[in-house]
Protein backbone atom coordinates (compact mmCIF):
# COMPACT_ATOMS: atom_id res chain seq x y z
CA UNK A 1 0.00 0.00 0.00
CA UNK A 2 1.43 3.33 -0.94
CA UNK A 3 2.38 5.73 1.77
CA UNK A 4 0.32 8.85 2.50
CA UNK A 5 3.02 11.19 1.13
CA UNK A 6 3.41 9.30 -2.19
CA UNK A 7 -0.38 9.36 -2.74
CA UNK A 8 -0.59 13.08 -2.20
CA UNK A 9 2.36 13.62 -4.58
CA UNK A 10 0.56 11.61 -7.25
CA UNK A 11 -2.67 13.57 -6.76
CA UNK A 12 -0.74 16.85 -6.91
CA UNK A 13 0.96 15.79 -10.14
CA UNK A 14 -2.38 14.82 -11.72
CA UNK A 15 -3.88 18.14 -10.62
CA UNK A 16 -1.01 20.09 -12.17
CA UNK A 17 -1.38 18.15 -15.43
CA UNK A 18 -5.13 18.76 -15.49
CA UNK A 19 -4.72 22.46 -14.81
CA UNK A 20 -2.08 22.69 -17.51
CA UNK A 21 -4.65 21.28 -19.96
CA UNK A 22 -7.11 23.99 -19.01
CA UNK A 23 -4.64 26.76 -19.71
CA UNK A 24 -5.63 29.33 -22.39
CA UNK A 25 -4.49 28.65 -25.93
CA UNK A 26 -2.20 31.42 -26.94
CA UNK A 27 -1.74 32.35 -30.60
CA UNK A 28 1.69 31.28 -31.60
CA UNK A 29 3.67 34.42 -32.13
CA UNK A 30 4.98 35.38 -35.54
CA UNK A 31 6.84 38.60 -35.93
CA UNK A 32 6.27 38.88 -39.66
CA UNK A 33 9.86 39.77 -40.19
CA UNK A 34 12.19 36.99 -39.35
CA UNK A 35 10.24 34.10 -40.81
CA UNK A 36 12.16 33.65 -43.95
CA UNK A 37 15.28 35.45 -44.97
CA UNK A 38 17.15 33.91 -47.82
CA UNK A 39 16.46 31.18 -50.32
CA UNK A 40 13.20 29.31 -50.65
CA UNK A 41 10.84 31.90 -49.23
CA UNK A 42 7.43 32.85 -50.57
CA UNK A 43 6.48 36.47 -51.19
CA UNK A 44 2.91 37.25 -50.25
CA UNK A 45 1.69 40.06 -52.47
CA UNK A 46 -0.81 42.56 -51.10
CA UNK A 47 -4.34 41.28 -51.62
CA UNK A 48 -6.30 42.38 -54.66
CA UNK A 49 -9.78 43.48 -53.75
CA UNK A 50 -12.34 42.29 -56.30
CA UNK A 51 -15.28 42.46 -53.91
CA UNK A 52 -16.63 45.71 -55.27
CA UNK A 53 -16.66 47.13 -51.74
CA UNK A 54 -14.17 47.87 -49.02
CA UNK A 55 -12.14 45.11 -47.41
CA UNK A 56 -9.35 45.23 -44.81
CA UNK A 57 -6.80 43.85 -47.26
CA UNK A 58 -3.74 44.76 -45.17
CA UNK A 59 -5.08 42.98 -42.09
CA UNK A 60 -6.20 39.98 -44.12
CA UNK A 61 -2.78 39.72 -45.71
CA UNK A 62 -1.01 39.90 -42.37
CA UNK A 63 -3.26 37.27 -40.82
CA UNK A 64 -2.91 34.96 -43.81
CA UNK A 65 0.88 35.34 -43.67
CA UNK A 66 0.86 34.56 -39.95
CA UNK A 67 -1.19 31.41 -40.42
CA UNK A 68 0.93 30.24 -43.34
CA UNK A 69 4.11 30.85 -41.34
CA UNK A 70 2.72 28.83 -38.46
CA UNK A 71 2.09 25.98 -40.88
CA UNK A 72 5.71 26.01 -41.92
CA UNK A 73 5.77 28.23 -44.98
CA UNK A 74 8.82 30.50 -45.12
CA UNK A 75 7.58 34.02 -45.85
CA UNK A 76 9.55 36.86 -47.34
CA UNK A 77 9.55 39.75 -44.84
CA UNK A 78 7.01 42.41 -45.74
CA UNK A 79 9.53 45.24 -45.63
CA UNK A 80 11.76 43.48 -48.12
CA UNK A 81 8.80 42.88 -50.44
CA UNK A 82 7.70 46.50 -50.15
CA UNK A 83 11.19 47.67 -51.07
CA UNK A 84 11.15 45.40 -54.10
CA UNK A 85 7.70 46.66 -55.15
CA UNK A 86 8.81 50.28 -54.79
CA UNK A 87 12.01 49.66 -56.71
CA UNK A 88 10.15 48.01 -59.60
CA UNK A 89 7.07 50.25 -59.36
CA UNK A 90 4.94 47.16 -58.98
CA UNK A 91 1.34 48.25 -58.54
CA UNK A 92 -0.67 45.44 -60.10
CA UNK A 93 -1.02 42.67 -57.54
CA UNK A 94 -3.49 40.42 -59.35
CA UNK A 95 -0.77 38.47 -61.13
CA UNK A 96 2.91 38.37 -61.94
CA UNK A 97 4.67 38.48 -65.28
CA UNK A 98 7.85 36.59 -66.16
CA UNK A 99 10.21 39.58 -65.87
CA UNK A 100 8.93 40.58 -62.41
CA UNK A 101 8.99 36.99 -61.17
CA UNK A 102 12.57 36.60 -62.33
CA UNK A 103 13.60 39.89 -60.69
CA UNK A 104 11.89 38.87 -57.46
CA UNK A 105 13.78 35.58 -57.37
CA UNK A 106 17.08 37.21 -58.19
CA UNK A 107 16.80 40.09 -55.73
CA UNK A 108 15.02 38.49 -52.78
CA UNK A 109 15.58 34.77 -53.26
CA UNK A 110 11.83 34.14 -53.25
CA UNK A 111 10.99 30.81 -54.86
CA UNK A 112 7.32 31.62 -55.14
CA UNK A 113 4.69 34.32 -54.97
CA UNK A 114 1.33 34.02 -53.29
CA UNK A 115 -1.30 36.02 -55.15
CA UNK A 116 -4.58 36.45 -53.33
CA UNK A 117 -7.87 37.99 -54.36
CA UNK A 118 -10.70 39.01 -52.07
CA UNK A 119 -13.81 38.06 -54.01
CA UNK A 120 -16.29 38.94 -51.32
CA UNK A 121 -16.18 40.72 -47.99
CA UNK A 122 -19.39 41.71 -46.19
CA UNK A 123 -19.71 42.41 -42.49
CA UNK A 124 -23.49 42.95 -42.00
CA UNK A 125 -25.34 39.80 -40.98
CA UNK A 126 -24.72 37.23 -42.32
CA UNK A 127 -20.98 38.04 -42.58
CA UNK A 128 -19.46 36.67 -45.77
CA UNK A 129 -16.00 36.26 -47.19
CA UNK A 130 -14.53 34.64 -50.28
CA UNK A 131 -10.81 34.39 -50.99
CA UNK A 132 -8.78 32.85 -53.78
CA UNK A 133 -5.03 32.27 -53.54
CA UNK A 134 -2.55 30.86 -55.95
CA UNK A 135 1.05 29.97 -55.45
CA UNK A 136 3.13 30.88 -58.48
CA UNK A 137 6.74 29.87 -58.97
CA UNK A 138 9.35 32.47 -59.87
CA UNK A 139 10.94 30.30 -62.54
CA UNK A 140 11.83 31.70 -65.94
CA UNK A 141 8.27 30.95 -66.94
CA UNK A 142 6.05 31.43 -63.87
CA UNK A 143 3.98 28.34 -63.16
CA UNK A 144 0.86 28.03 -61.03
CA UNK A 145 1.84 25.48 -58.42
CA UNK A 146 -1.36 25.43 -56.41
CA UNK A 147 -4.60 27.35 -56.35
CA UNK A 148 -7.23 27.26 -53.63
CA UNK A 149 -10.46 29.08 -52.88
CA UNK A 150 -12.59 29.45 -49.83
CA UNK A 151 -16.03 31.02 -49.52
CA UNK A 152 -17.85 31.21 -46.21
CA UNK A 153 -21.00 32.80 -44.92
CA UNK A 154 -22.25 33.16 -41.37
CA UNK A 155 -25.43 31.32 -42.32
CA UNK A 156 -23.81 28.39 -44.12
CA UNK A 157 -25.04 25.97 -41.47
CA UNK A 158 -27.78 27.68 -39.42
CA UNK A 159 -28.79 24.45 -37.67
CA UNK A 160 -31.82 23.99 -35.47
CA UNK A 161 -33.30 27.32 -34.26
CA UNK A 162 -30.33 29.15 -35.73
CA UNK A 163 -27.82 27.84 -33.19
CA UNK A 164 -25.24 27.42 -35.95
CA UNK A 165 -25.39 31.01 -37.17
CA UNK A 166 -22.16 32.94 -36.96
CA UNK A 167 -22.82 36.61 -36.38
CA UNK A 168 -19.30 37.96 -35.83
CA UNK A 169 -17.45 38.81 -39.06
CA UNK A 170 -14.12 38.10 -37.36
CA UNK A 171 -15.07 34.48 -36.71
CA UNK A 172 -15.97 33.92 -40.36
CA UNK A 173 -12.80 35.67 -41.51
CA UNK A 174 -10.59 33.67 -39.15
CA UNK A 175 -12.17 30.42 -40.26
CA UNK A 176 -11.75 31.31 -43.95
CA UNK A 177 -8.11 32.28 -43.50
CA UNK A 178 -7.41 29.09 -41.55
CA UNK A 179 -9.03 26.91 -44.24
CA UNK A 180 -7.14 28.74 -46.95
CA UNK A 181 -3.82 28.45 -45.13
CA UNK A 182 -4.41 24.73 -44.57
CA UNK A 183 -5.36 24.13 -48.20
CA UNK A 184 -2.30 26.01 -49.46
CA UNK A 185 0.05 24.05 -47.25
CA UNK A 186 -1.06 20.59 -48.24
CA UNK A 187 -4.24 20.35 -46.18
CA UNK A 188 -7.69 19.42 -47.36
CA UNK A 189 -9.19 21.96 -49.78
CA UNK A 190 -12.67 23.31 -49.14
CA UNK A 191 -15.16 21.01 -50.91
CA UNK A 192 -16.82 22.41 -54.01
CA UNK A 193 -20.61 22.58 -53.66
CA UNK A 194 -22.67 20.36 -55.92
CA UNK A 195 -24.41 22.17 -58.74
CA UNK A 196 -26.50 20.56 -61.46
CA UNK A 197 -26.15 22.16 -64.86
CA UNK A 198 -28.82 22.06 -67.53
CA UNK A 199 -28.52 19.13 -69.94
CA UNK A 200 -27.91 21.44 -72.91
CA UNK A 201 -25.54 23.77 -71.06
CA UNK A 202 -22.30 22.22 -72.29
CA UNK A 203 -21.01 21.65 -75.82
CA UNK A 204 -17.95 19.56 -76.57
CA UNK A 205 -16.88 19.15 -80.19
CA UNK A 206 -14.79 16.10 -79.34
CA UNK A 207 -13.12 14.79 -76.20
CA UNK A 208 -9.62 16.08 -75.51
CA UNK A 209 -6.80 13.61 -75.94
CA UNK A 210 -6.64 11.78 -72.61
CA UNK A 211 -2.88 11.49 -72.22
CA UNK A 212 -1.91 14.86 -73.60
CA UNK A 213 -1.15 17.89 -71.45
CA UNK A 214 -2.59 21.14 -72.78
CA UNK A 215 -1.29 24.66 -72.30
CA UNK A 216 -4.21 27.00 -71.63
CA UNK A 217 -4.48 30.77 -71.43
CA UNK A 218 -7.54 32.03 -69.59
CA UNK A 219 -8.53 35.54 -70.59
CA UNK A 220 -10.58 37.77 -68.29
CA UNK A 221 -14.27 37.29 -68.99
CA UNK A 222 -16.39 40.18 -70.21
CA UNK A 223 -18.50 41.48 -67.37
CA UNK A 224 -21.85 42.47 -68.80
CA UNK A 225 -23.51 42.70 -65.41
CA UNK A 226 -23.21 45.33 -62.72
CA UNK A 227 -20.54 43.76 -60.48
CA UNK A 228 -17.49 45.30 -62.08
CA UNK A 229 -15.03 42.50 -61.29
CA UNK A 230 -17.13 39.44 -62.10
CA UNK A 231 -15.16 38.81 -65.29
CA UNK A 232 -11.90 38.48 -63.38
CA UNK A 233 -13.51 36.36 -60.67
CA UNK A 234 -14.96 33.88 -63.16
CA UNK A 235 -11.61 33.65 -64.94
CA UNK A 236 -9.99 32.84 -61.57
CA UNK A 237 -12.49 30.06 -60.92
CA UNK A 238 -11.72 28.53 -64.29
CA UNK A 239 -7.98 28.81 -63.68
CA UNK A 240 -8.36 27.12 -60.30
CA UNK A 241 -10.45 24.29 -61.70
CA UNK A 242 -8.13 23.68 -64.64
CA UNK A 243 -5.10 23.65 -62.33
CA UNK A 244 -6.84 21.13 -60.08
CA UNK A 245 -7.63 18.89 -63.06
CA UNK A 246 -3.90 18.33 -63.44
CA UNK A 247 -3.85 17.88 -67.23
CA UNK A 248 -3.70 21.57 -68.06
CA UNK A 249 -0.73 23.88 -67.78
CA UNK A 250 -2.50 27.14 -67.11
CA UNK A 251 -0.53 30.24 -67.99
CA UNK A 252 -0.17 32.66 -65.11
CA UNK A 253 -2.76 35.45 -65.69
CA UNK A 254 -0.10 38.09 -64.98
CA UNK A 255 1.83 36.88 -68.02
CA UNK A 256 -1.31 36.92 -70.16
CA UNK A 257 -2.13 40.45 -69.01
CA UNK A 258 1.38 41.66 -69.73
CA UNK A 259 1.24 40.31 -73.30
CA UNK A 260 -2.21 41.76 -73.91
CA UNK A 261 -0.91 45.16 -72.81
CA UNK A 262 2.36 44.89 -74.70
CA UNK A 263 0.67 44.06 -78.00
CA UNK A 264 -2.24 46.40 -77.26
CA UNK A 265 -4.85 43.73 -77.87
CA UNK A 266 -8.27 45.19 -77.17
CA UNK A 267 -11.20 42.83 -77.40
CA UNK A 268 -14.40 44.78 -77.61
CA UNK A 269 -16.87 41.97 -78.13
CA UNK A 270 -15.04 38.75 -77.48
CA UNK A 271 -11.95 37.19 -78.97
CA UNK A 272 -11.74 37.22 -82.75
CA UNK A 273 -9.79 34.51 -84.55
CA UNK A 274 -7.18 37.11 -85.49
CA UNK A 275 -6.68 37.96 -81.79
CA UNK A 276 -6.65 34.29 -80.93
CA UNK A 277 -4.04 33.63 -83.61
CA UNK A 278 -1.79 36.28 -82.11
CA UNK A 279 -2.32 35.00 -78.57
CA UNK A 280 -1.67 31.38 -79.53
CA UNK A 281 1.67 32.42 -80.94
CA UNK A 282 2.65 34.87 -78.19
CA UNK A 283 1.74 32.63 -75.30
CA UNK A 284 2.55 29.30 -77.00
CA UNK A 285 -0.78 27.86 -75.95
CA UNK A 286 -2.93 25.07 -77.27
CA UNK A 287 -6.18 26.48 -75.95
CA UNK A 288 -7.65 29.87 -75.09
CA UNK A 289 -10.55 30.15 -72.70
CA UNK A 290 -12.73 33.22 -72.72
CA UNK A 291 -16.30 34.10 -71.88
CA UNK A 292 -18.77 36.58 -70.56
CA UNK A 293 -20.63 37.09 -67.32
CA UNK A 294 -24.22 38.26 -67.41
CA UNK A 295 -24.98 38.07 -63.71
CA UNK A 296 -22.85 37.68 -60.62
CA UNK A 297 -24.74 38.83 -57.57
CA UNK A 298 -24.32 38.35 -53.86
CA UNK A 299 -27.48 39.78 -52.43
CA UNK A 300 -27.31 40.79 -48.79
CA UNK A 301 -29.72 39.38 -46.26
CA UNK A 302 -30.38 36.13 -44.45
CA UNK A 303 -32.71 34.71 -47.11
CA UNK A 304 -30.98 36.28 -50.10
CA UNK A 305 -29.78 33.87 -52.71
CA UNK A 306 -26.75 34.46 -54.96
CA UNK A 307 -27.17 34.46 -58.72
CA UNK A 308 -24.57 33.54 -61.34
CA UNK A 309 -25.02 33.55 -65.12
CA UNK A 310 -22.11 33.17 -67.50
CA UNK A 311 -20.93 31.53 -70.70
CA UNK A 312 -17.46 30.29 -71.64
CA UNK A 313 -15.77 29.32 -74.89
CA UNK A 314 -12.61 27.30 -75.47
CA UNK A 315 -10.74 27.97 -78.70
CA UNK A 316 -8.31 25.40 -80.03
CA UNK A 317 -5.10 26.33 -81.79
CA UNK A 318 -4.92 23.41 -84.23
CA UNK A 319 -8.45 23.74 -85.61
CA UNK A 320 -8.97 27.49 -84.98
CA UNK A 321 -12.43 26.63 -83.74
CA UNK A 322 -14.40 26.57 -80.53
CA UNK A 323 -14.05 23.03 -79.18
CA UNK A 324 -15.91 23.49 -75.93
CA UNK A 325 -18.54 25.87 -74.74
CA UNK A 326 -20.82 26.16 -71.79
CA UNK A 327 -23.41 28.59 -70.58
CA UNK A 328 -25.83 28.42 -67.72
CA UNK A 329 -27.39 30.38 -64.92
CA UNK A 330 -27.95 29.17 -61.40
CA UNK A 331 -29.07 30.51 -58.07
CA UNK A 332 -28.06 29.39 -54.61
CA UNK A 333 -31.54 27.92 -54.01
CA UNK A 334 -31.70 25.67 -57.08
CA UNK A 335 -31.03 22.45 -55.18
CA UNK A 336 -33.08 23.33 -52.12
CA UNK A 337 -36.16 21.20 -51.61
CA UNK A 338 -36.75 21.62 -47.91
CA UNK A 339 -35.19 23.31 -44.86
CA UNK A 340 -32.54 25.11 -46.90
CA UNK A 341 -30.62 21.86 -47.38
CA UNK A 342 -28.37 22.24 -50.42
CA UNK A 343 -28.43 26.02 -50.29
CA UNK A 344 -25.31 27.83 -51.52
CA UNK A 345 -24.77 31.10 -49.74
CA UNK A 346 -22.22 32.94 -51.87
CA UNK A 347 -21.86 33.66 -55.56
CA UNK A 348 -18.22 32.58 -55.30
CA UNK A 349 -19.15 29.09 -54.09
CA UNK A 350 -21.93 28.86 -56.67
CA UNK A 351 -19.60 29.87 -59.50
CA UNK A 352 -16.97 27.39 -58.26
CA UNK A 353 -19.60 24.63 -58.31
CA UNK A 354 -20.78 25.50 -61.81
CA UNK A 355 -17.26 25.70 -63.20
CA UNK A 356 -16.28 22.43 -61.51
CA UNK A 357 -19.31 20.63 -62.87
CA UNK A 358 -18.82 21.93 -66.42
CA UNK A 359 -15.08 21.21 -66.54
CA UNK A 360 -15.21 17.87 -64.73
CA UNK A 361 -18.01 16.55 -66.94
CA UNK A 362 -16.46 17.31 -70.28
CA UNK A 363 -12.81 18.35 -70.00
CA UNK A 364 -11.69 16.16 -67.12
CA UNK A 365 -9.71 13.03 -67.78
CA UNK B 1 -82.70 17.64 -85.11
CA UNK B 2 -83.60 18.02 -88.80
CA UNK B 3 -80.91 16.76 -91.15
CA UNK B 4 -80.87 19.99 -93.15
CA UNK B 5 -79.35 21.84 -90.11
CA UNK B 6 -76.34 19.56 -89.80
CA UNK B 7 -74.40 21.04 -92.68
CA UNK B 8 -74.76 24.71 -91.57
CA UNK B 9 -73.88 23.79 -87.97
CA UNK B 10 -70.81 21.84 -89.08
CA UNK B 11 -69.72 24.77 -91.24
CA UNK B 12 -70.13 27.15 -88.31
CA UNK B 13 -68.10 24.86 -86.03
CA UNK B 14 -65.28 24.59 -88.59
CA UNK B 15 -65.22 28.38 -89.09
CA UNK B 16 -65.23 28.97 -85.33
CA UNK B 17 -62.37 26.50 -84.74
CA UNK B 18 -60.35 28.02 -87.55
CA UNK B 19 -60.60 31.34 -85.73
CA UNK B 20 -59.01 29.75 -82.66
CA UNK B 21 -55.88 28.71 -84.55
CA UNK B 22 -52.76 30.68 -83.66
CA UNK B 23 -50.76 32.52 -86.27
CA UNK B 24 -48.15 30.46 -88.10
CA UNK B 25 -44.90 31.01 -86.12
CA UNK B 26 -42.49 29.32 -88.48
CA UNK B 27 -41.53 29.86 -92.08
CA UNK B 28 -39.27 27.39 -93.80
CA UNK B 29 -38.11 27.65 -97.39
CA UNK B 30 -39.13 24.34 -98.95
CA UNK B 31 -36.35 24.55 -101.55
CA UNK B 32 -33.55 25.04 -99.04
CA UNK B 33 -31.25 22.15 -98.17
CA UNK B 34 -30.68 22.79 -94.46
CA UNK B 35 -28.30 19.85 -94.27
CA UNK B 36 -25.81 21.84 -96.31
CA UNK B 37 -25.44 24.41 -93.56
CA UNK B 38 -22.56 23.73 -91.21
CA UNK B 39 -21.40 27.11 -89.93
CA UNK B 40 -23.63 29.97 -88.87
CA UNK B 41 -23.00 33.41 -87.46
CA UNK B 42 -25.40 35.05 -85.05
CA UNK B 43 -25.51 38.78 -85.64
CA UNK B 44 -26.25 41.22 -82.80
CA UNK B 45 -29.99 41.15 -82.15
CA UNK B 46 -32.26 44.17 -82.40
CA UNK B 47 -33.53 45.27 -79.03
CA UNK B 48 -37.02 46.74 -78.86
CA UNK B 49 -37.25 46.54 -75.08
CA UNK B 50 -36.33 48.90 -72.28
CA UNK B 51 -33.79 46.44 -70.87
CA UNK B 52 -30.54 47.56 -72.48
CA UNK B 53 -28.76 44.21 -72.08
CA UNK B 54 -31.69 42.04 -73.29
CA UNK B 55 -30.36 41.52 -76.81
CA UNK B 56 -26.88 40.56 -75.63
CA UNK B 57 -28.25 38.15 -73.04
CA UNK B 58 -30.53 36.44 -75.54
CA UNK B 59 -27.74 36.24 -78.12
CA UNK B 60 -25.44 34.66 -75.55
CA UNK B 61 -28.01 32.02 -74.58
CA UNK B 62 -28.87 31.37 -78.24
CA UNK B 63 -25.20 30.94 -79.18
CA UNK B 64 -24.54 28.44 -76.39
CA UNK B 65 -27.70 26.43 -76.96
CA UNK B 66 -27.33 26.27 -80.71
CA UNK B 67 -23.72 25.19 -80.34
CA UNK B 68 -24.75 22.61 -77.74
CA UNK B 69 -27.06 20.91 -80.24
CA UNK B 70 -23.92 19.85 -82.11
CA UNK B 71 -25.76 20.21 -85.42
CA UNK B 72 -24.27 23.58 -86.37
CA UNK B 73 -21.01 25.31 -85.62
CA UNK B 74 -21.63 28.81 -84.33
CA UNK B 75 -18.88 31.32 -85.03
CA UNK B 76 -17.66 32.95 -81.79
CA UNK B 77 -19.17 36.43 -81.19
CA UNK B 78 -15.72 38.06 -81.21
CA UNK B 79 -15.08 36.79 -84.73
CA UNK B 80 -18.52 38.00 -85.87
CA UNK B 81 -17.72 41.38 -84.38
CA UNK B 82 -14.44 41.48 -86.31
CA UNK B 83 -16.29 40.66 -89.52
CA UNK B 84 -18.82 43.42 -88.89
CA UNK B 85 -16.16 46.06 -88.31
CA UNK B 86 -14.04 44.85 -91.22
CA UNK B 87 -16.96 45.06 -93.65
CA UNK B 88 -18.11 48.32 -92.04
CA UNK B 89 -21.72 47.40 -91.43
CA UNK B 90 -23.39 50.50 -90.05
CA UNK B 91 -26.43 48.70 -88.65
CA UNK B 92 -25.46 45.08 -87.84
CA UNK B 93 -28.93 44.21 -86.52
CA UNK B 94 -30.37 44.67 -90.02
CA UNK B 95 -27.64 44.09 -92.61
CA UNK B 96 -28.33 44.52 -96.31
CA UNK B 97 -27.91 41.58 -98.68
CA UNK B 98 -24.63 42.98 -99.93
CA UNK B 99 -23.26 43.44 -96.41
CA UNK B 100 -24.43 39.98 -95.48
CA UNK B 101 -22.60 38.37 -98.36
CA UNK B 102 -19.44 40.29 -97.55
CA UNK B 103 -19.45 39.53 -93.82
CA UNK B 104 -20.16 35.86 -94.46
CA UNK B 105 -17.15 35.75 -96.76
CA UNK B 106 -14.91 37.31 -94.13
CA UNK B 107 -15.95 35.04 -91.29
CA UNK B 108 -16.64 32.01 -93.52
CA UNK B 109 -20.26 31.45 -92.56
CA UNK B 110 -22.76 29.40 -94.55
CA UNK B 111 -25.68 31.29 -93.06
CA UNK B 112 -26.37 34.22 -90.82
CA UNK B 113 -28.99 34.51 -88.11
CA UNK B 114 -30.56 37.85 -87.31
CA UNK B 115 -33.25 38.47 -84.75
CA UNK B 116 -35.25 40.81 -82.60
CA UNK B 117 -36.01 40.87 -78.89
CA UNK B 118 -39.50 42.29 -78.85
CA UNK B 119 -40.34 41.88 -75.21
CA UNK B 120 -38.10 41.15 -72.23
CA UNK B 121 -38.97 41.71 -68.61
CA UNK B 122 -41.92 42.18 -66.35
CA UNK B 123 -45.43 42.62 -67.67
CA UNK B 124 -48.29 43.82 -65.50
CA UNK B 125 -52.00 43.41 -65.65
CA UNK B 126 -53.96 44.85 -62.77
CA UNK B 127 -52.31 43.65 -59.58
CA UNK B 128 -50.59 40.69 -61.28
CA UNK B 129 -47.07 40.73 -62.66
CA UNK B 130 -44.88 38.15 -64.37
CA UNK B 131 -41.83 37.94 -66.58
CA UNK B 132 -42.28 37.59 -70.29
CA UNK B 133 -40.13 37.30 -73.41
CA UNK B 134 -40.90 37.54 -77.09
CA UNK B 135 -38.30 36.77 -79.75
CA UNK B 136 -38.09 36.39 -83.49
CA UNK B 137 -35.24 34.99 -85.57
CA UNK B 138 -34.43 34.75 -89.26
CA UNK B 139 -31.89 32.52 -90.96
CA UNK B 140 -30.45 34.07 -94.09
CA UNK B 141 -28.62 32.13 -96.72
CA UNK B 142 -25.44 34.04 -97.45
CA UNK B 143 -25.07 33.55 -101.20
CA UNK B 144 -28.40 35.13 -102.07
CA UNK B 145 -29.27 36.88 -98.81
CA UNK B 146 -32.64 35.12 -98.89
CA UNK B 147 -34.56 34.37 -95.68
CA UNK B 148 -34.79 30.58 -95.57
CA UNK B 149 -36.19 30.16 -92.08
CA UNK B 150 -38.04 32.45 -89.76
CA UNK B 151 -39.59 31.80 -86.39
CA UNK B 152 -40.95 33.64 -83.43
CA UNK B 153 -41.64 32.56 -79.90
CA UNK B 154 -43.19 34.00 -76.78
CA UNK B 155 -42.84 32.62 -73.28
CA UNK B 156 -43.89 33.62 -69.81
CA UNK B 157 -46.52 36.21 -69.15
CA UNK B 158 -49.34 36.27 -66.64
CA UNK B 159 -51.03 32.92 -66.31
CA UNK B 160 -54.14 31.95 -64.46
CA UNK B 161 -52.18 30.94 -61.36
CA UNK B 162 -50.45 34.32 -61.29
CA UNK B 163 -53.84 35.99 -61.42
CA UNK B 164 -55.34 33.79 -58.74
CA UNK B 165 -52.45 33.37 -56.34
CA UNK B 166 -50.08 36.18 -57.23
CA UNK B 167 -46.35 35.57 -57.48
CA UNK B 168 -43.99 37.00 -60.04
CA UNK B 169 -43.99 34.14 -62.52
CA UNK B 170 -40.83 32.34 -63.60
CA UNK B 171 -37.36 33.90 -63.35
CA UNK B 172 -36.30 35.80 -66.46
CA UNK B 173 -33.36 33.50 -67.15
CA UNK B 174 -35.57 30.39 -67.15
CA UNK B 175 -38.01 31.98 -69.55
CA UNK B 176 -35.19 33.10 -71.83
CA UNK B 177 -33.79 29.57 -71.97
CA UNK B 178 -37.20 28.09 -72.70
CA UNK B 179 -37.90 30.61 -75.45
CA UNK B 180 -34.52 30.05 -77.08
CA UNK B 181 -34.92 26.26 -76.87
CA UNK B 182 -38.34 26.60 -78.48
CA UNK B 183 -36.89 28.65 -81.33
CA UNK B 184 -34.10 26.10 -81.87
CA UNK B 185 -36.64 23.29 -81.86
CA UNK B 186 -38.53 25.10 -84.61
CA UNK B 187 -35.33 25.32 -86.62
CA UNK B 188 -34.68 21.59 -86.51
CA UNK B 189 -38.21 20.18 -86.65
Amino acid sequence: MPSRSSSSSLVALLLVLLLAGCGPLHRAAWSGGAAGDGEGVVAILPLQNLSGGTAPVAELRQELARRLALRGMAILPQAQLEQFMARHRLRYVGGIDAATAEALRRETGAKGVLITQVELYRTPFPPRIALTSRLVTTEETPRIERMESVALSGDDAPGLLGVGLVRKPQEVTDRALQLLAEALTGGKPQPVPKVSLASDAVYLARPLEPVRSYRVAVLPFFDKGSHGYAGEILALHFIGELVRQGRFQVIEPGTVREDLLRYRIIMEDGVSLADAELLFGMLSTDLILTGEVNDYEDLQGAQASPKVDFSALLLERSSRRAVWSMGDHRTGMDRVHFFDIGRIATASALAAGMVHQAVEESLGR
Amino acid sequence: MPKRWILPIMTLVVVALAGCAGPAEVYRDPNMDFGALHTVAIMPLANLTRESSAAERVRDVFTTKLLATGALYVIPPGEVSRGISRVGISNPVAPSTEELTKVAGVIKADAVITGTVKEYGEVRSGSSAANSISLSFQLLETQTGKVVWSASTTMGGIGITDRLFGGGGEPMNDITERAVSDAIKKLFE
